[in-house]
């Protein structure tokens, strides 16, 4: 079925559009089946869902809310946006935790059978919002969902509590017409997914299509929206979040090494998804391990890692803190290990399901000693598939644990990923001991465990099994080479500063940072890491067509830095580091480069908006005298419409 | 004495683990690292470690497939000092790293040395798990009931009222059973023997290894210098039979001094009224009351109310030998049986290109 | 590898090292003590408390001395490896050449 809209249609260039409900309303797959639905039509898109951190809080309240927005374009975008432009409020509570986030003049279609006495009541309306002037900035269009949905599955001899489950079909369905998107997608999906049960997919469907056919028929809806494909490489392109680019790198990266995959974790919010889509993959050699806490887990990864497999422990902020004893002793064996942190809301147990980019120094020094190992961190959702191979190529080339730092933006968050082709990717390879390496005085062999590869410094990995090449390793401090135990002060001095040297050495196969700077006339430098990515070229996108110069660069990997950073640093004027923490990083490029980096931080476990972002550049080109006050954004509201 | 006990087990704990070639023998020199051994003179950690190597040679496996993998403490420098791969990773950890080793690989023989603190206090999470899962390892619980290593605080197995560094006015804490604590834990193989006595410590540790499964082995080791003493009731040739209580499967439980008819002139017997057991003198009960070691019963509850008479403070009384040896498939080779046939490259594009994939022909 | 009893012990006897031993494997001759080899697992208990600083680790044994290895050796030839020096009691297997040492002096 195509839509014949008989409406006018309306072509925007982008649209936000954020589906709310209680958490028992399906929200997360409205939203997906809608970004899957956006995907296929070819806009580029980004998505952000919200959840309670309680399974299920009290019903029709405001902490159990769940919320799923995505933006999608007919060019590229960066950010799941700021102001939504269309609301679905299945209740009173859903309208009440979102609507400050509207842009004045955005749709609101509410739920009207939810507007009840007890469900206003519950989310603190006084008055039914609906049937005053309180929303008079926007255009409401009060729509009786749930009842519809009931006409509309009657046939399917459903309870009345199974029949209103259907209704977040009949919302989407109308979703789907306003913005003209392909319907065959999801009734496909409907199709598969509820395969066994007829009458539930009978009236999925069914509710879906009453929602569409509402749409193209009620009066209200005067006309209907287009957002053309956007321009996009030729390829082949699937939706994907972070989490699950995340597992498929792992997979990639243990047949890229010939490596079986061993992940130890301990289930933790929001990094189980790894452990969960991990676990399905047992034919391409993955084992998976729900330990008995995270420590336990990182410990089985290091002995797969001793025993030659490819090591991989995943959790977050609270699970991190857990693993760094292990941590040091992976430093000290210098066996290949990734450990991931998807990042969330700290410290203790903190925000579940929130995002913050708190961890990074916890990576970095979180371990007694002088511990050193490599951190990276991925961009955006599909780039946590890249980023997952260059940890393990990492950990693997230079026999060290590597720390991933993911966060739960990524993780939830999904957008189109241009599918690789896994055949081509770089093989990485394991290079294990197969023999003695060392010639004794009187022309016998022998081989010693921490003698050291020239260039990488990396010892050999001698997983055992293999006659000859029996040794001992462990936690206290050994003698290079032969890594017998030594407590020799020069020694130690000699092994601290090799480990450091080891990891330094890493930088030497990263590629030289890449800056963004159009003109080659910027004296703003803006510098990030990790989900920071999107926001930051939002920001960056916005004052550009204000006409400034602004430069950009983003790090992929926070230890060893690249090569050339210092450099680029030293070339700009003043540099800004928007990051969701209090100024890690900026602490880190000041400490290392002696600038002046500038701190611009958030945490309040969302991420940066991209006026936000336009913001704190206006600011620091304010700062330089290029731009002038009047130039920030006084009204966000009015510069958000001004730049639609 | 206990003898390995032949369960006739499908798959014995070494399995999978390649052996010698025909006629080739190792002998305990060959297990002997080039390492310094550096425990106090004295300590019962030196008559472990030669009978392990002289035990080892005995599997007949190949020296590169077997592994060692301790904790820290003193007991957890063992690794060092025997010839095979080994690791003395952190305090507490190794059967967690050993279950990573285990189910990584089929073809190696794991075996992890861990103290009384090591696996009872820090690590005493890991060590209940790795029991109930039953890994393919056997895990050597080295009881000095001290620690020593950070010389001389009272342990988790050591008696209330122990004066100590940390404890000067005496412990007040209720020490733990760890042979109680594994049968709770479903350990499948639970044994307790002693650092002095060769012959019963190899033998317990070659029905250990034969066991597919965790095997759970505490050995009592003195500790010279920290609790030297501690086990002098059941090494002091007079007290001896009256302080250690054998068990032999499938042999009655007799131990004190002989009676009249040769064998131990007390006996165990059921405790009619708490339901546990009791000890008697063989002479007073009639022989069929007599308790008939059964290591195989599928019910631990009596291995269970045995490791009870073990005394909770100074220890004069012990049940010895192995409690329990039941077959039960183990954690790794389940979780190998799952694991289905390898898929590669091809098959992974066909992974990612699932899902809802869409196609833009032309740059656009 | 094992520790050896050498020729201080000879006549002088005065069993301080057996209460060390953790495996009981000293065992006595006529003449003097005798280590098991097999059974002596190198712990070095016996070496410092010997007041006649008889005991020796293997690769230490004063030149002068080197037979006794072989007469530690030797005393269990019959003997074997009874497991404990206790239930065994005093033997008087002492090789030949040890019981033919003329009767040493302490003082
Ligand atoms: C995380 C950590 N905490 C504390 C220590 C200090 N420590 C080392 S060994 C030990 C106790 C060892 O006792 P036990 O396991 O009984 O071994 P033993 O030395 O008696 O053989 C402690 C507390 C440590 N190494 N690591
Ligand atoms: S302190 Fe005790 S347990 Fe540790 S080596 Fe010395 S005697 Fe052995
Ligand atoms: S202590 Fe010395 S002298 Fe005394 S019996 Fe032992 S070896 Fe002989
Ligand atoms: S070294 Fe130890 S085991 Fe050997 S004889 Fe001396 S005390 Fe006994
Ligand atoms: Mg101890």
């Amino acid at each position: 079925m195509t839509l014949t809209p008989e409406k006018p249609i309306k072509q925007v260039e982008r649209v936000i559009i954020r589906f709310a409900g209680d958490s028992g309303d399906g929200m997360q797959l409205t939203g997906d089946r809608f970004t899957q639905q956006t995907a296929i039509f070819g806009n580029d898109l980004a998505t952000f869902p919200s959840f309670p951190a309680e399974i299920r809080s009290p019903q029709g309240t405001i902490p159990g809310v769940s919320s799923f927005q995505v933006h999608f374009a007919s060019r590229d975008i960066l950010t799941p946006g700021d102001h939504p432009d269309v609301l679905v409020a299945m209740n009173p509570a859903a309208l009440k935790a979102n609507v400050s986030d509207l842009r004045a003049g955005a749709v609101i279609i509410a739920d009207t059978h939810e507007f009840t006495a007890r469900n206003l009541t519950k989310a603190g309306y006084d008055h039914n919002p609906l049937e005053d002037d309180s929303l008079a900035d926007f255009q409401v269009h009060p729509v009786d969902l749930t009842g519809m949905t009931i006409e509309a599955v009657k046939d399917f001899s459903l309870t009345r509590k199974e029949a209103t489950r259907s209704k977040n079909m009949f919302a989407l369905g109308l979703v789907s017409w306003l913005y003209g998107r392909p319907v065959e997608p999801t009734i496909d999906h409907l199709t598969r997914k509820f395969a066994g049960k007829p009458n539930v997919r009978d009236a999925n469907i069914a509710a879906f299509k009453a929602g569409v056919n509402f749409g193209e028929t009620a009066e209200v809806f005067a006309v209907s929206y287009e957002v053309k494909p956007a321009p996009v490489p030729k390829g082949r392109y699937r939706n994907i979040t972070g989490n699950l680019a995340l597992s498929y790198g792992i997979v990639a990266a243990g047949r890229l090494a010939d490596l079986p995959v061993f992940l130890g974790a301990y289930p933790i919010t929001p990094a189980s998804d790894i452990l969960h889509e991990l676990s399905k993959h047992k034919d391409f050699g993955v084992t998976t391990f729900q330990a008995e806490d995270e420590i336990a887990a990182i410990g089985a990864a290091l002995g797969a890692s001793y025993a030659g497999h490819l090591g991989i422990t995943s959790t977050s902020g609270p699970g991190m803190s857990l693993k760094s004893e292990a941590v040091g002793l992976a430093v000290m064996l210098e066996l290949p290990l990734v450990v991931v942190d998807v990042q969330r809301g700290g410290p203790s147990t903190g925000l579940p399901t929130k995002t913050e980019q708190a961890d990074l120094l916890q990576a970095m020094f979180g371990r007694n000693g002088e511990a050193p190992l490599p951190v990276i961190a991925p961009q955006s959702p599909a780039d946590c598939f890249d980023a997952a191979l260059e940890a393990v190529r990492i950990a693997v080339t230079f026999r060290t644990p590597v720390v991933l730092l993911s966060d739960g933006y990524l993780a939830n968050g999904s957008e189109p990923w241009r599918l690789p082709d896994v055949t081509s990717l770089p093989r990485i390879e394991p290079g294990f001991a197969t023999g003695p390496n060392h010639k004794l005085d009187d022309g016998d062999e022998d081989f010693l465990p921490y003698l050291r590869d020239a260039e990488t410094l990396a010892r050999p990995w001698a997983p055992p099994g293999k006659a000859g090449l029996e040794h001992r390793i462990g936690g206290l401090e050994k003698s290079d080479g032969t890594g017998n135990i030594s407590y020799d002060p020069a020694n130690h001095e000699h092994m601290v500063r090799v480990r450091q040297a080891k990891v330094d050495r890493v930088a030497e196969t990263v590629p030289d940072l890449q800056v963004d700077d159009p003109s080659g006339r910027a004296r703003l430098l803006v510098i990030g890491w990790g989900s920071t990515y999107g926001p930051i070229g939002a920001g960056v996108r916005r004052v550009r067509q204000r006409g400034f110069d602004v430069a950009q660069v983003h790090l992929r990997h926070l230890n060893p830095f690249p090569r050339n950073l210092g450099e680029i640093l030293a070339r700009y004027d003043k540099v800004v580091v928007p990051e969701m923490n209090l100024g890690q990083l900026a602490l880190l490029l000041r400490a290392k480069y002696l600038i002046d980096a500038e701190s611009r931080t958030n945490v309040r476990g969302t991420p940066f908006g991209a006026e936000e972002m336009e913001g704190i550049l206006l600011a620091a080109l304010t700062d330089l005298g290029i731009a002038d006050a009047s130039d920030n954004p006084i009204d966000a509201r009015v510069a958000e419409e001004a730049l639609r | 004495m206990t003898t390995p006990i032949d369960l006739g087990l499908p798959t014995p704990g070494t399995a999978g683990v390649p052996t010698l070639a025909e006629g080739q023998q190792l002998t305990g020199k060959d297990f002997t690292s080039d390492q310094e051994v550096r425990w106090c003179p004295g300590c019962g950690d030196y008559a472990v470690l030669k009978a392990v190597q002289g035990f080892l040679p005995q599997l007949g496996l190949r020296r590169e497939n077997i592994v060692f993998v301790s904790g820290i403490g003193c007991s957890s420098r063992f690794p060092y000092y025997l010839d095979t791969y080994g690791m003395h990773s952190i305090h507490g950890r190794a059967p967690a790293i050993a279950t990573g080793i285990a189910t990584a690989r089929e073809d190696l023989s794991v075996w992890v040395v861990t103290g009384d603190g090591d696996a009872l206090s820090i690590g005493g999470n890991h060590l209940i798990h790795a029991l109930r899962r039953n890994v393919n390892m056997t895990i050597l619980l080295f009881n000095n009931r001290i620690y020593g290593l950070t010389k001389g605080q009272y342990s988790p197995t050591s008696e209330a009222g122990k004066v100590t560094k940390s404890t000067p006015m005496g412990s007040v804490d209720q020490p733990l059973n760890p042979v109680s604590l594994a049968l709770g834990a479903e350990a499948t193989f639970v044994a307790r023997t002693i650092d002095s006595d060769r012959k019963h410590l190899t033998s317990v540790l070659s029905a250990a290894a034969a066991h597919r499964g965790t095997a759970l082995v505490e050995i009592y080791q003195n500790c010279p210098i920290f609790n030297d003493g501690a086990f002098d009731a059941i090494k002091d040739r007079d007290r001896k039979a009256d302080a250690i209580i054998p068990l032999e499967h499938g042999e009655q439980i007799r131990f004190g001094p002989p009676g009249e008819d040769g064998r131990g002139s007390k006996a165990l017997v059921r405790d009619e009224v708490t339901g546990g057991v009791r000890a008697a003198f063989a002479a007073d009960v009639p022989d069929e009351a007599i308790l008939v070691h059964d290591a195989h019963n599928p019910d631990p509850s009596t291995a269970f109310a045995i490791s009870r008479l073990t005394d909770t403070g100074y220890l004069n009384q012990s049940p010895i030998g192995i409690f329990r040896q039941v077959v039960r498939p183990t954690y790794d080779d389940q979780v190998r049986e799952q694991a289905g046939p390898r898929r590669g490259l091809d098959d992974l594009q066909a992974l990612i290109d699932g899902g809802d994939v869409w196609t833009v022909e032309e740059d656009r | 590898m094992t520790y050896v009893i050498a020729q201080p012990c000879v006549d002088l006897k005065d069993r301080t090292c057996v209460d060390e031993c953790p495996v009981d494997c000293i065992y006595e001759g006529e003449r003097m003590l005798y280590i098991q080899p097999d059974e002596c697992v190198d712990c070095g208990a016996c070496e410092p408390v010997c007041p006649a600083e008889a005991i020796f680790f293997e690769d230490d044994v004063p030149d002068e001395w080197a037979d006794y290895t072989q007469a530690n050796a030797d005393f269990f030839a019959k003997l074997g490896s009874p497991g404990g020096a206790g239930k065994v009691g005093k033997v008087a297997d002492d090789p030949q050449w040890i019981k033919d040492l003329p009767p040493q002096e302490h003082d």
